[in-house]
């Protein structure tokens, strides 16, 4: 069946005219951009480092991506509902910083604590800390009709500045949060399954599997109920969703507290996987996320992105930046490589949803 | 109808945010400012209802670099107390990074009639920036202590009521080297896990064009090595030969535990033990990438109880550090006396006030020239 | 094709355009398309929708790039790559769907992209001759419109009136008018009728795209048809009927444009009273509506049909007023709540409020009706595609898949994909405003047919169009807007449009 399903495309392509194959390879080779920048990037730097594609080397690209996918998840849904999201970073840093402070042998921040919450106490504090900042920006753009650039540029400050004062209480003073408990960190860091080499295990750690239980939520979340094909809509038409009997504000309000949720469970894991937190924690963390969003497709057009996309991104960007150091790329050259490819990979991507004339 | 939502929501805000104050008054009596911006920041032990008349005349007025500094939040700390135990007015101010926001609030504090300006200057090496903050000063014949980021000696000595309380910089490179350099001597078999000879090392460095990341980087190795040459032994080596930089440096530039813990993971998965080419040595910047270097090295078996210790080197001496250290999982870091620094800025800010000699009552031996006062640095292995 | 020269000789030939063809992935738009216009003629391009007319004019104006075939302009061959080429050449287009920097003044959106400059040695713009020259061509084509209004601020017709003017501005030869009437009223119909006739004396080759065919038979010098991208006829129109039009577009004989009304119409259902708006003109209006009966709502623009239906559904802020429905009260605050009462609402501007442009045909079906396709917590895929191939095959929407961009089908696809949204929601009073704006004959009546097949079931319909000839052929009785306010009620039996006409501008 599926042979057959080929063999009548192969014989449609051969049917088509040479200036038609061309344009179809073009298509092809455009819709496919970003695979295709993966593999070259790959190719060229296991040339380079043969390493790069040993397994301890895979495991590694691969954990670093899980790290950094939930953050791009959660912004992922702003950027389709056009806006974005620029307090994600400071978010992460507060609830690293709360995660760090409970889940401690040395209980700086509460002194008077004697022994460390029940983890799921403490997931529970920091979901709604998250949820909370993702509460007013949410609320803010879809009541005062603010721009989202705005709204999360005054909460990143807000939560900075509680950040700071976080780290001021108890006997802390502003010092780096350590001395995380073994629970904690096992949860995070541990070993999910080790794969035996010829030179020694490769673990995996847990947050790996974290990360794709996160996945396929946000997959279900987005494609398989009414609130992502509301967000869809809004994103794609705010005043048609409106008439179309959407509830837009609620809509917009879900989406920023789903994504400091998920910012919040990127802190989760970030304070585990540091294994310390303190006020520079989670710095900048937005500017990767939503270029690796964009990357993957997610247009500032608003209404268009796909969760494989948003993987896509994140990998591909961590596979160049894990690339360029194995490759030992001068430093300042890694600044200007980066802001090429996400330039480049973002144009080519867009080419997908001109439409063609 | 919007109206009330609207303010439903700026009651709820302004109520959240009085409460965090309050609450920040209470548990955190040692210093809580309330706000990073330029407004009247808290007076630390003064009850709520003063805070707003801190901007008085006559007081001190401190400038930091950054709040989100982890050695410089133990300075605020200790700079906080000293000033308050001698019942001296003060006001701080968080320059959040950003040398304009650092320039204004000076220009701000000057208006509001500070009478000692204390800077952190944000731009290091900048003797621009540094002038244009002293004619400011001079202006109004106020006295300026320039701390912990380096400024120049031309511009500060030029005018007679400039002081600068720092640190020699490169000594804290040249300390960490001569550390590493100590210990491998020492541990040199035990170090050297391959038994090739060679210490391969790793270097975090800070930041990109920052004097002192540049000079813990240089030195760190250098004065390492120069002990070991003395020593009979092979020079460290880069553990990735092909990078020329010989050093690993934080893209963000923030000094990040993060960034470390990355940058190593990733290393490991292509150079370890089992590949007989494993990184035997970490030297880091400050003790935030020391952290973070442990962090990865922990997650890959290394530096636990009973596990191979790599030995990892950093600098600040941060609580986190000392626990490190104490647990056995770092090896030693510099101290950066941050309550010797804020005495001494307390000192020379009451000396100014009360008509003394600039650096009466300061220690003679730390006092360099006319215009300096260098905080010695301390190796720290543990107490 | 013979006929084009036989019937004005003495006419110079402006525009010849030859054996054109474009191909989008999948479909043939244009066949082999001719068309010859003549200096100082009116000539009507007549087709269904997806005929090939728009794709025809956009190649012709360098939006796309023609596959083959050959553009004379005065003899010269041309190939315009940029619509600013073509308007620089002569050749100026009124777009059906008005592109305008709404959020900018009138004078603003008329020289866009060539902003006069305040001398050759100063390149700063300047307003003072910007003002001076849209004044003078809105006295030239009696347009009274500040050329300082901002563009949103202004009603839909006058727009189009500054979409002409600057047409007009650029002092083009041939200028093609897409649809230009489907928001005006009459009046301002005729006055268009004016501007083109001017235009036509002083030598200008008009092309003119519509759907109404009594405009085309009385402003057209020469019409040709268009019908699945290809070329059908030439004809001068005054060898033309409507049903011999009619028959070279659909290709069939069209004996009746208006479905046989056979609903019944029951008791009375719906009572609006007093409505009056917070932010508009509407006033006082009250009035029933029956079970199984089409109500109608006619009135010149701007006397506040719109808002009628905005108010009832509560996408407009009501001051006062009040909605029953089977003598239940109905606050219908806002769109869910009149959606869950019931009610469901077509809007004007389809673009603007109707269509998700980037989302797919199947999203754009079921965005209203999302709760009924969940099983648990999920939406079911299997129960949409349903759903979306269920309005599909109701509205014989043409469309390659479900999975289609809306906003790559023609208008009237676009407009029956929006129906079935509406008809998923199982509405009992369903309020059509200008449901067949920008539709073509073969699916008006579909739609005509459709509505009446929804009132045979009882349903409510209360249906707002400028057209005054569908009005009374599809409704049972007619509301007169006027001013905001009820002017009037007629029996669609028993009324004439010069009744109409006249309480229509009882209040204006």
């Amino acid at each position: 069946m599926a042979e057959n399903k080929l063999k009548a495309k192969e014989q449609a392509f051969k049917e088509l005219s040479s200036k038609d194959k061309t344009k179809k390879i073009t298509d092809l080779l455009l819709n496919n951009a970003m695979y295709i920048i993966i593999v070259l990037a790959v190719i060229y730097i296991s040339i380079k480092v043969p390493a790069f594609l040993k397994l301890p080397s895979i495991v590694n690209v691969i954990s670093l991506t899980a790290a950094k996918l939930p953050i791009a998840l959660g912004i992922g849904g702003c950027i389709v509902l056009t806006g974005t999201d620029i307090s994600a970073g400071r978010v992460v840093g507060l609830t690293a910083c709360i995660s760090a402070s409970l889940l401690t042998t040395t209980f700086k921040v509460f002194p008077d604590m004697a022994s460390a919450p029940p983890i799921i106490v403490v997931l529970l504090v920091i979901l709604v800390a998250g949820g909370l900042v993702g509460l007013v920006n949410g609320f803010s753009v879809a009541k005062f009709k603010l721009h989202p650039f705005i709204v999360t540029l005054s909460t990143q400050l807000i939560v900075y500045g509680i950040i700071l004062m976080y780290l001021m209480k108890g006997t802390n003073n502003g010092q780096t949060l350590s001395g995380l408990t073994d629970g904690y960190r096992n949860l995070i860091t541990g070993t999910l399954f080790s794969i035996p080499t010829a030179t020694g295990n490769v673990a995996v750690p847990k947050y790996v599997l974290y990360s794709i239980i996160l996945v396929i939520l946000m997959w279900v979340i987005w494609n398989k109920t009414t609130f992502g094909k509301n967000m869809f809509a809004v994103g794609s038409n705010e005043e048609a969703a409106n008439v179309s009997g959407v509830n837009v504000s609620r809509t917009i309000i879900m989406v920023f507290v789903l994504a400091g949720m998920m910012y919040a469970l990127t802190g989760f894991l970030d304070g585990a996987r540091i294994a310390s937190a303190n006020a520079n924690t989670g710095l900048n963390y937005e500017c990767d996320a939503i270029a690796a969003c964009v990357i993957g497709g997610v247009s500032f057009v608003g209404g268009i992105g796909r969760i494989s996309g948003i993987v896509v991104g994140v990998l591909l960007l961590q596979i160049i930046f894990t690339g360029l150091n194995f490759l030992a790329v001068d430093a300042n050259m890694l600044y200007i490589i980066k802001g090429l490819i996400i330039l480049i990979a973002c144009a080519i991507d867009m080419r997908k949803y001109l439409v063609k004339k | 109808m919007k109206k009330r939502i609207a303010l439903l929501l700026v009651a709820a805000m302004t109520a959240a945010t009085l409460v965090a104050c309050g609450n920040s008054a209470e548990d955190a009596p040692a210093a809580a400012p309330a706000e990073e911006t330029e407004a009247p920041a808290e007076e630390t032990e003064a009850p709520a209802e003063e805070t707003e008349a801190s901007a008085e005349e006559g007081s001190v007025a401190v400038f930091y670099y950054t709040y989100g500094d982890t050695y410089i939040s133990s300075v605020r700390s200790a700079l906080d107390a000293a000033l308050d135990a001698a019942g001296v007015a003060y006001q701080d101010y968080d320059s959040n990074n950003s040398q304009t926001t650092q320039t204004e609030q000076i220009d701000t504090a000057i208006a509001q009639g500070a009478k000692v300006l204390v800077v952190n200057q944000v731009d290091t090496g900048s003797d621009d920036t540094t002038k244009n903050i002293i004619e400011k000063a001079q202006a109004k014949d106020i006295p300026v202590i320039f701390f912990n980021r380096s400024v120049s000696e031309d511009v500060v000595s030029a005018y007679d009521k400039a002081v600068f309380v720092g640190t020699d910089y490169e000594m804290a490179g040249h300390m960490q080297g001569e550390m590493v350099g100590n210990y491998l001597v020492e541990n040199f078999d035990t170090v050297d896990l391959n038994g090739d000879g060679v210490i391969s090392y790793v270097m975090f460095k800070g930041q990109e064009g920052n004097a002192e990341a540049d000079a813990r980087t240089q030195y760190g190795v250098e004065d390492a090595n120069k002990v070991l040459k003395d020593a009979g032994k092979e020079e460290l080596s880069f553990y990735d030969s092909s990078n020329s930089n010989k050093y690993l440096v934080d893209q963000a530039g923030a000094w990040s535990a993060a960034a470390a813990t990355e940058y190593l993971q990733t290393a490991m998965s292509q150079y370890s033990e089992a590949n007989n080419n494993m990184i035997e040595l970490v030297i880091a910047n400050n003790d935030e990438m020391a952290i973070g270097s442990i962090t990865a090295l922990q997650n890959a078996g290394y530096n636990k109880e009973g596990a191979t210790v790599i030995p990892v080197f950093g600098v600040d001496a941060t609580d986190a550090a000392k626990d490190a250290i104490a647990a056995g999982s770092m090896i030693g870091t510099i101290k950066q006396d941050a309550e010797g620094m804020a005495n001494t800025i307390a000192q020379i800010a009451q000396n100014f006030q009360g008509g003394a000699d600039k650096f009466a009552d300061v220690a003679s031996d730390n006092v360099v020239g006319t215009w300096r006062v260098n905080i010695p640095y301390a190796t720290y292995t543990g107490e | 094709m013979e006929k084009q020269t036989a019937s004005s000789d003495n006419k110079n030939v402006l525009l010849r355009m030859e054996g054109i063809c474009k191909e989008f992935p999948g479909v043939k738009a244009l066949d082999n398309v001719n068309l010859t216009v003549k200096a100082g003629t009116v000539h009507a391009l007549m087709g269904e929708n997806g005929a090939g007319k728009s794709t025809l004019m956009k190649c012709l104006f360098g939006v796309y790039n023609k596959d083959s075939g050959h553009i004379y302009l005065e003899g010269n061959e041309i190939n315009f790559k940029t619509s600013k080429e073509a308007l620089e050449n002569g050749v100026a287009m009124v777009h059906q769907e008005l592109n305008q920097a709404l959020k900018r003044n009138v004078m603003d959106n008329m020289w866009l992209g060539r902003f006069p400059k305040i001398s050759k040695w100063c390149p700063l713009t300047s307003e003072k001759k910007m003002y001076e020259a849209t004044e003078k061509v809105f006295e030239e084509l009696e347009v009274h419109v500040d050329p300082k209004m901002v563009m949103s601020r202004m009603p839909v017709s006058q727009r189009q009136m500054v979409e002409i003017a600057k047409a007009v501005s650029f002092n083009s030869k041939v200028i093609v008018f897409d649809e230009p009437t489907s928001s005006l009223t009459e009046e301002e119909v005729e006055h268009l009728f004016r501007i083109i006739n001017m235009l036509r004396d002083r030598g200008c080759g008009i092309i003119y795209i519509s759907h109404k065919m009594e405009e085309i038979l009385r402003i057209s010098d020469e019409v040709t048809i268009m019908r699945d991208g290809q070329w059908v006829a030439t004809r001068p129109a005054k060898e033309l009927t409507m049903n011999e039009i009619i028959r070279l577009m659909v290709g069939r004989e069209l004996t009746n444009r208006y479905p046989e009304k056979d609903n019944k119409v029951g008791e009375p259902i719906l009572q609006v009273k007093n409505l009056t708006a917070q932010y508009s003109l509407l006033k006082d209006v009250s009035f029933e509506a029956k079970a199984g009966e089409v109500l109608g709502v006619a009135g010149l623009d701007g006397s506040g049909r719109t808002e009628l239906l905005e108010n009832i559904f509560g996408i407009a802020t009501r001051k006062e007023g009040e909605i029953y429905l089977h003598g239940k009260r109905m606050m219908n605050r806002n769109a869910r709540e009149s959606l869950a009462n019931k009610f469901a609402m077509l809007t004007e501007e389809r673009r603007a409020t109707g269509i998700f442009g980037i989302r797919d045909i199947q999203a754009n079906t079921t965005i209203s009706s999302l709760p009924k396709y969940r099983r648990g917590p999920f939406l079911s895929d299997k129960l949409m595609s349903e759903s979306t191939e269920w309005g599909i095959n109701a509205m014989r929407t043409k469309t390659p898949s479900q999975k289609t961009q809306i906003r790559s089908l023609s208008g009237g696809n676009q407009q029956k994909v929006i129906l079935a949204r509406w008809l998923l929601t199982d509405p009992e009073v369903l309020l059509l405003d200008e449901p067949t704006r920008g539709i073509d004959v073969g699916a008006k009546y579909e739609i005509y047919q459709l509505i009446l097949d929804l009132a045979k079931q009882g349903k409510t319909i209360i249906m707002v169009s400028s057209e005054m000839p569908e009005l009374l052929g599809v409704c049972d009785r007619i509301l007169v807007m006027s001013g905001g306010r009820l002017s009037g009620e007629v029996g669609a039996k028993e009324t004439s449009q010069e009744e109409i006409m006249t309480l229509a501008a009882r209040y204006a």
